[in-house]
């Protein structure tokens, strides 16, 4: 496993990804039908953001404090919440592929 | 600014290369990530998971890049992705956090379930330098290039998690043991200790991925150049 940006985190780090990924596993691989009506699964995936809650919850809360620290820390937080802001998953695709120049 | 896409495509299921793709850091091809957090994830109303990192990769300059320029050779990259499971898509987009100005890349990447169970993996990048001094276009290609060079190894680093990933489920649904699915033509010093699992895996989801870190847990220690 990757480290964390700041040592003493690491090992709420490890912890918290262990408990993630076991729970990601089955998030990739709903239990439900192509054809479930939305209510299914609105129902289905409300049970999945509970169970994550439930299982590592805790540990996400003791890892994101412990490296929200490292980040004010080192300086970053301003930088990293500027990027955020500009939300690149909700801007359209980039354009074709074609090489320019400016 | 200039443009670069590519596609491929894996043999294995939307899910695992998913799963591979969170699980890809740290791999034998990327031994220029020093570290890797999430800073932020929540589940959508919609039920897509939406997760950002912050990474800190080891970078390397031109040797022509004026003194200075850069203080040091680190680069934090910010990656945000939101995964989609009941519509099977995954999408990631990464971009450098600091001298943006001398130059910004973003990547990103899309995973969607292609034919016959196989994955479509589509990637693109741009690369913006807003340096001057004559330079900007020396820096775009140097951008460029650099990425080029380097979607062969980051495609071979998540081959590598995308195959242990497939290796370590096939064994649990043959109902053999989460470390004994690994073909002896594997270099056996790379997986030493996955025998020697110190976790006791008490469901399947649980051993799968505690198996993937086994081995790349062996990794961080063997680094190749």
């Amino acid at each position: 496993m990757a480290h964390s940006l700041s040592p003493e985190c690491t090992p709420l780090k490890h912890e918290y990804d262990s408990c993630f990924n076991a729970w990601f596993e089955g998030y990739l691989e709903p239990a439900l039908s192509a054809s479930a009506a939305s209510e299914e699964r609105r129902a289905y995936s409300k049970r999945k953001a509970e169970e994550y809650e439930n299982t590592c919850g805790k540990i996400w809360v003791k890892y994101r404090d412990c490296v929200q620290k490292a980040v004010k820390d080192r300086g970053l937080d301003d930088l990293l919440n500027q990027a955020r802001q500009e939300n690149p998953l909700k801007e359209p695709p980039p354009p074709p592929m074609k090489e320019a120049t400016s | 600014m200039r443009f670069f896409s590519q596609s491929f495509s894996y043999d294995e299921p939307w899910s695992i290369v998913s799963l591979a793709y969170f699980l890809r850091y740290p791999n034998p091809h990327a031994a220029h990530v020093i570290s890797c957090d999430v800073v932020d994830r929540t589940i959508t109303q919609a039920g897509t998971l939406v997760t950002t990192r912050l990474i800190l990769k080891k970078g390397s300059l031109p040797r022509w890049a004026p003194e200075g320029i850069i203080p040091r050779s680190e680069a934090w990259v910010i990656e945000e992705s939101e995964v989609d499971p009941y519509g099977q898509v995954l999408r990631c987009s990464s971009r450098n956090l600091e001298h943006v100005k001398i130059l910004s890349a973003r990547e990103s990447v899309l995973l969607k379930p292609g034919h016959d169970g196989q994955t479509l993996q589509r990637t693109d990048v741009s690369i913006v330098s807003g340096f001057g001094w004559g330079l900007t276009k020396r820096i775009e290609q140097y951008g460029l290039q650099k990425f080029k060079s380097n979607i062969q190894k980051s495609r071979d680093g998540l081959k590598v998690i995308v195959e242990l990933t497939r290796q370590s489920r096939q064994s649990m649904t043959m109902g053999g043991s989460p470390g004994g699915g690994f073909h002896a033509s594997e270099s056996p010093k790379e997986y030493r200790d996955a025998e020697a699992s110190p976790l006791r895996a008490d469901s399947p989801s649980q051993s799968i991925t505690i198996t993937i870190w086994n081995k790349v847990s062996s990794w961080s220690r063997f680094r190749p150049a």
